[in-house]
């Protein structure tokens, strides 16, 4: 780093420093204000003057302070000719606005809010044209958007602004995000963010196969920054600005970022077709296009705006001709584009300060009303047409020069036929700025009384156009140094072409194209009047309504999406997130290369298919019939059935008995609540969606079957072997079953009685919230007891029950003690209680039996978690950890050798808290249906149908 | 050996004895009437938490035989877990007292969903990491239902909770698959048993469902139709909730889970991640279009940046988890900037969710928007905020893994999603005069929401030093 690159960052930092600078002097008045916002301007530039000289010598100026280096993103600058000129551009004109808008703005308008506002734009800029990593220079980009949104949203009262700004803000911030995606591709290739490693590794980014992706994405950022066709329509809205910012923005720099990226990227990106294709037909199109567009327009703001996106296009075209001639032409003419136009800008900002109107259709005459207005607009507007003796001329010259040569798709006239038409629509609204504003005669309706504005407001177009006649006679001694340097940049080193800045170049092709631009100018001009109508007449296509019919079609794609896909209804979401489970099943199947199998199917014994079939018609049956429930539970109750079947045959009995158990209860526990429930539910859907929803669900289950099915047909190694290997070793018991329960996943297992017991609670709880609020109210109104039975508690049953009741007591007994090796445990022995109790309650009714029980629920299922904690912390004390289990062996003589593990006593917890849980749930569902006006028999059994039964109300609630 | 295991997850035994403590403690004196007090308690404890944890822990250790992992990576995910936990209960405090949706069990139900996060995070185990899952999300269905009087509220709790159901069941399905065919639910045994070639057909479908199971919870599309019923239908604080803390805990997790378990078959998941991602970012771009209602934009938002969140994931690598973990923080403390917006968001003192209403606000508290201004810009990735930082990072980290493709259709998405949240931007502009949204006096909000603004400036400097952060918890993930 030299010495003098290290002034680099602080160029670009200054301006944000700047920007503080007005907030605080706005009260010192607003000349102050102007002038100390003017200091940090002026001091930027004269670093950069400082700096000039050795860049004027080919030197290349480098300076980077890290920053997120794993990103790629430093804060690095770098200076040459090219970005020299630019920044030069952005702190001259710059200065030039913060002298023009302090005599602009009127007393009412937040003068200290639009210096800051137009100094952020100013240092986001000058971040681009320094940048070195283009990151650093993507950060700034989205910077100038966002800058140039507050500065054009300045004025907010302004209908017309509102529009413009989001359509700028839209187009112009979108195509920077693009360039993200193409900043990262190019940095990808390179294996450096930093311009100046990308500029030199042309041939490989060219060569690359994302080379194009790349080249779109950065293009997108570059087009619609410079407001190229068909992203030129935000532009011209956008002129509802204040003027010194449009003529700031948009004519001097932002919008000229976009042809500075394509100028920068020109060593790296152009030289091939798509570039050629791409970059010189949008540049052709979009000239063509705003010249014509402009020569119609009556604002004479959004004359100068389509003329300024002309004018991007020929700078645009000339980049896309990837002949080191045609860049150094575009530099050239990007030099004299900004002072003309920059000159007109402020004079339209004074004809509309000063008249109160921009309308050309009520202006004219003003040549004698404004004569120093009228000097400096005529000069602009005739460099703007490419006239002889002003600077707009040398720099047209050499692009139809250029045009000439090119040849676009085997044809050799479409280039310069186009750019021929472009020159001459550009001659025409350039005579007519001045004609229909200047000429004629004086009006006496114009809004305001006009007269030339204070020195200070046309000081700075007067300095511009100067420039412009400057350059336009002594090109070579003014600005061909800068020109070859700048020039030198862009083609990035490598010999210079050969050519000559000066007034006559002899008679040659742009001479005869020049010529016929003036005079078809010139008739243009005249029959303007004719053409207008025409032109209003015609129909075409609004580039804003256009916008505004895509916004509107991508809110109506927007809403047809979301209403389809999100429209509130589970079934529909229930049915996507099915089909895209099932979907990456199928992923998942394709992606494992599936074996052959390797077992040979069981054979199949009639009482298995018949089991089978049984199933699968119970399973269809629930479907079609769930509307009416208890048929519904009915068939549940078979499904359950054949499962356990199921697990008999296939020697699982422990699994067998556990899912009778629980199937008993849970019917049980289903059908008493059910009987609050309506009986039937509405048919909702109609029979396509319900074919779909069959269709979906069949492909569901198929595929879940399919994958068992692989599955059993396969060795494969799982955790079976393990669980049957170790059983009998590390847990003491021959029932696999059990010991995986109780030991190998003993936590999972308390964890589960944790859980029944909760939701017994929770039963419990729900149902006291139940008989307490308005549900209750609706639950005493109920008639559900209208078809009570006479003998609701059969003499049979209640004899029966109570003869079972010891033996199923003993059997539960019997399972829990041998669980450990043989099928049971306490899980099952719990529920065979469950079921014995449950049988009492059922025959004599709930209210008879509770007053005859002795055992609170809830202090049962506390005290079967807390034993089966303490069994498990017990371990500690052994120095295992928890739920380790112990066991060993005693001999009881008259029955037969036990085994007692610690585990037994886990399993007493478990027993404990299954019957807990259980028959709270059952005792909760009762106390509902007693609150519903079920009654409470007084006997404990109806030994007389013919008889009323006695009954008490309600019993205990 | 349990006393050192037991230390290891000290932070979460004294949120979940914190929040039984409150539970009983509060039931026996004053119950709602103490609500706002114990919320504020909740917020503090978390932020003491979260320093201690951001503070104390060192190095990678292991409890429960390995089901339990304390490193980098968890530390990274819980303190912005507990963070933004804490933004978001604070903030919502008063909104809910005022309409008397403050009830006490709302802190500790909050407590709860933050524990099971945080066990989410450290899961080293597929037993752990269902414990944590559904300790969150048992947590969370109560809570997206708190509001009980309204319709919509109670609706979009049951449909969460209807959804997550059978997305637990899928997950716990792959779980159980991935348990038969490895042998083992520790990841550390997972890992070893599927090896690095060839996966065998049914770990595959476990990987497949547990990932199906996961997306649900980090509502990746297709599996995020419940996301925007239940951001529209919870009350707001509670929506703001959704949208910070257990995206952060599901994402991390799905990283453990993938990396952890399933490190050594990337290329098996990495398709399934990209195209997760992809289809994330396109719906919520261009479904968040034409949503009128801001919570719900937020929810299509959401979606959307998870997806790029996913993207980070799917690239397979350090750089990309490490991506992952830095787009998170970035997005939680946009989202709380944010969420503090919309809860200010008042008028006669009823809620407003309306973007309409939004109309010229820059007029009447410019402050106010500039900072939103600068949220949104950060939301939509624009540089040069914070929110580009993490969009970058995670499009460079699918990039450098060769998922090019997936990098581009991020930038076309991020150009799509731009344009809604600059509607926003541009209704308070450039609106059309409309009613005045009330003037909100709250100091908490106007705090969070400037300081997250604040944060998306300042941050520009060096991300506050979470790269390095975020990359030595990626690189204990990833090895």
């Amino acid at each position: 780093m030299s010495d003098g690159a290290s002034l680099l960052p602080i160029i670009a930092i200054l301006p944000f420093l700047g920007a503080l600078v007005p907030g605080l002097m706005i009260r010192a008045g607003r000349t102050a204000c102007a002038t100390f916002t003017a200091i940090p301007t002026i001091l930027a530039l004269t670093m950069l003057i400082v700096l000039a000289p050795s860049v004027m010598r080919g030197e290349v100026l480098q300076a980077e302070i890290a920053w997120l280096p794993q990103l790629g993103l430093s804060a690095a600058f770098f200076l040459d000719g090219l970005g020299l000129l630019f920044a030069g551009m952005i702190l001259g004109v710059g200065l030039l606005i913060t002298l023009y808008a302090r005599f602009y703005l009127s007393g009412e308008d937040p003068m200290g809010q639009f210096y800051t506002y137009l100094l952020l734009f100013q240092g986001a800029m000058l971040g681009i044209v320094l940048s070195d990593n283009i990151l650093l220079l993507l950060i700034f980009w989205e910077l100038t958007s966002l800058s140039s949104f507050l500065l054009i949203g300045y004025w907010k009262h302004l209908p017309e602004g509102r529009q413009g700004a989001r359509m700028a803000l839209a187009v112009t911030g979108g195509g920077g995000l693009a360039m993200i995606g193409g900043m990262l591709i190019l940095g990808h290739i390179v294996g450096s963010y930093n311009l100046t490693d990308i500029l030199t590794q042309g041939e490989a980014i060219r060569a690359s196969e994302w080379y194009l992706p790349a080249l779109i994405l950065i293009l997108l950022g570059a087009f619609t920054k410079s407001a190229q066709f068909p992203f030129h329509f935000w532009l011209p809205h956008a002129m509802a600005a204040p003027t010194p910012v449009s003529a700031y923005l948009h004519s001097a720099t932002m919008v000229k970022a976009g042809v500075f990226l394509m100028a920068r990227m020109w060593p790296a990106l152009a030289g091939t077709e798509a570039w050629f294709y791409i970059v010189t037909t949008t540049g052709l199109i979009t000239m063509v296009l705003g010249a014509l567009i402009a020569l119609f327009k009556d604002d004479l703001k959004a004359l100068l705006a389509f003329s300024t996106v002309s004018h991007l296009g020929l700078l645009t075209m000339l980049l896309g001709m990837g002949t080191k001639l045609a860049a150094v032409v575009a530099v050239f003419h990007i030099i004299n584009h900004l002072t003309f136009k920059a000159a007109l800008f402020m004079t339209a900002g004074i004809i509309d300060h000063e008249t109160h109107t921009r309308d050309i259709k009520r202006l004219g005459g003003l040549r004698h009303l404004m004569p120093v207005t009228f000097v400096i607009g005529t000069v602009g507007a005739l460099s703007m047409a490419g006239i002889p003796l002003f600077n707009g001329f040398l720099s047209k010259e050499m692009m139809l020069e250029e045009a000439a040569h090119t040849v676009w798709a085997g044809s050799v006239w479409a280039v310069p036929v186009l750019a021929t038409l472009g020159a001459l629509l550009s001659v025409a609204y350039s005579l007519r700025f001045i004609a229909h504003v200047f000429l004629g005669p004086v009006r006496d309706d114009y809004p305001a009384k006009p007269h030339d504005p204070p020195f200070g407001m046309w000081a700075a177009p007067a300095l511009l156009v100067a420039m412009v006649v400057v350059i336009g006679v002594l090109p070579a001694a003014v600005v061909g140094p800068l020109v070859a340097v700048a020039g030198g940049a862009v083609i990035g080193g490598g010999e210079m072409p050969y050519y000559s800045l000066k007034i006559w170049h002899g008679v040659t092709p742009a001479l005869y194209m020049s010529g016929i631009a003036v005079a078809g100018g010139l008739l243009l001009l005249a029959l303007h009047r004719v053409l207008d109508r025409i032109w209003l007449a015609v129909p075409r296509p609004e580039a804003k309504v256009i916008f505004d019919a895509l916004v509107s079609w991508v809110a109506a794609l927007s809403r047809r999406i979301t209403e389809s896909a999100h429209n509130g209804a589970v079934s529909r979401y229930l049915a996507i997130l099915t089909v895209a489970t099932v979907a990456l099943g199928y992923v998942a199947w394709r992606g494992s290369g599936l074996s052959a199998p390797t077992r040979a199917p069981l054979p199949v014994p009639p009482v298995v298919a018949v089991g089978w079939v049984l199933l699968i018609v119970a399973t269809i049956s629930v479907v079609t019939m769930h509307r009416s429930r208890f048929r519904a539970l009915v068939l549940i109750g078979v499904i359950g059935l054949m499962i356990s079947a199921g697990f008999v045959y296939l020697s699982a009995p422990d699994l067998a008995l556990t899912q009778i158990s629980v199937e008993t209860v849970t019917i049980m526990l289903l059908l008493l609540a059910l009987h609050f429930l309506p009986k039937t539910t509405p048919r909702e859907s109609g029979a396509g969606l319900r074919l779909r929803d069959a269709a979906i669900a069949v492909a569901a289950g198929g595929a879940v079957a399919g994958l068992a099915y692989a599955f059993m047909l396969r060795d494969t190694s799982s955790i079976s072997d393990y669980h049957l290997a170790n059983s009998y070793e590390g847990g003491g018991g021959t029932n696999v079953v059990n010991v995986i329960l109780v030991d190998f996943r003993g936590y999972d297992t308390y964890g589960e009685i944790i859980v029944l017991g909760i939701a017994g609670l929770i039963i419990f709880a729900l149902v006291e919230t139940l008989l307490t609020g308005p549900a209750a109210r609706r639950l005493r109104n109920a008639d559900l007891s209208r078809n009570i039975s006479r003998d609701r508690h059969p003499l049979m049953m209640v004899v029966a029950t109570r003869v079972m009741m010891p033996i199923a007591v003993m059997v539960g007994v019997y399972i829990f003690l041998r669980g450990h090796n043989q099928p049971g445990g306490g899980f099952v022995a719990g529920l065979v209680i469950s079921i014995a109790l449950l049988m009492q309650y059922m025959a004599s009714g709930f209210a008879w039996t509770q007053a005859r029980k002795r055992i609170e629920y809830h202090a049962m299922i506390g005290w079967g978690v807390v034993i089966a904690g303490l069994t498990g912390a017990a371990a500690w004390l052994a120095g295992a950890p928890f739920l380790t289990s112990a066991f060993g062996y005693i001999h009881l003589p008259p029955i037969e050798e036990f085994e007692l593990a610690s585990a037994m006593a886990f399993d007493l917890g478990v027993f404990l808290t299954v019957l807990g849980a259980v028959m709270l749930m059952l005792f909760s569902l009762s106390r509902l249906a007693r609150h519903a006006g079920e009654s409470v028999n007084i006997e404990p059994m109806d030994y007389d149908p013919s008889k009323r039964v006695e009954t008490a109300e309600g019993g205990d609630r | 050996m349990i006393s050192a295991d037991l230390n290891i997850i000290l932070t979460e035994i004294v949120l979940a004895l914190f929040a039984m403590g409150a539970l009983v403690g509060v039931v026996y004196t004053g119950k709602d009437r103490l609500a706002p007090a114990l919320t504020w308690f909740t917020a503090v404890l978390f932020v003491l938490l979260a320093v201690w944890i951001g503070v104390n822990g060192s190095g990678a250790r292991v409890a429960f035989g390995g089901m339990f992992h304390d490193d980098g990576f968890a530390r990274f995910a819980k303190v912005v877990i507990l963070l933004s936990a804490a933004a978001v209960l604070v903030m919502g405090q008063d909104y809910m007292s005022r309409r008397g949706l403050l009830r006490f069990e709302y802190p500790v139900l909050v407590t709860l969903a933050v524990t099971g996060m945080m066990v989410m995070v450290s899961a080293g185990d597929l037993m752990a990491l269902y414990m944590g899952l559904e300790l969150q999300s048992l947590a969370l269905y109560v809570v997206a239902a708190m509001r009980r009087d309204s319709v919509k509220s109670t609706e979009a709790g049951l449909k969460y909770f209807v959804l997550g159901a059978l997305s637990s069941g899928l997950l716990l399905y792959g779980a159980s698959l991935v348990y038969g065919f490895a042998g083992t639910t520790l990841f550390s045994g997972i890992i070893e048993a599927v090896g690095s070639g060839q996966i065998s057909i049914g770990l595959l479908f476990g990987l497949a469902f547990v990932v199906a199971g996961l997306a649900f919870k980090v509502s990746a599309v297709p599996f995020h139709m419940w996301t925007p019923d239940v951001y529209e239908g919870a009350p707001t604080p509670i929506t703001a909730f959704f949208a910070t803390a257990p995206k952060v805990a599901a994402i991390a997790l799905l990283a453990r889970v993938l990396h952890d378990a399933f490190g050594g078959v990337v290329g098996d998941w990495q398709q399934i991640l990209a195209l997760l991602s992809v289809l994330s970012m396109f719906l919520g771009a261009i479904a968040a279009i034409g949503q009128r209602n801001i919570k719900r934009l937020m929810a299509y938002s959401s979606i959307a940046h998870m997806g790029y969140a996913l993207m980070g994931l799917a690239a397979g690598t350090a750089f990309g988890v490490q991506a992952m973990l830095i787009y998170m923080a970035i997005y939680v403390t946009m989202n709380v900037g944010t969420f503090a917006f919309i809860l200010s968001m008042e008028k006669d003192g009823q809620p407003v969710v309306s973007i309409s209403a939004l109309n010229m606000y820059s007029k009447r508290d410019p402050g106010r928007a500039l900072a939103m201004l600068i949220l949104l810009f950060s939301l939509a990735g624009v540089p040069p905020l914070v929110g580009f930082f993490g969009k970058f990072y995670v499009l460079r980290a699918a990039y450098d893994a060769g998922l090019i493709w997936l990098a581009v259709a991020g930038v076309i998405a991020s150009v799509i999603g731009a344009f809604y949240y600059l509607r926003i931007v541009y209704y308070m502009y450039f609106g059309e005069e409309g009613e005045a949204l009330d003037r909100n006096r709250s100091a908490v909000l106007w705090t969070l929401l400037m300081g997250s603004a604040a944060a998306m400036l300042v941050g520009v400097v060096n991300l506050f030093g979470i790269e390095s952060v975020a990359q030595a918890a990626a690189a204990t993930l990833v090895n």
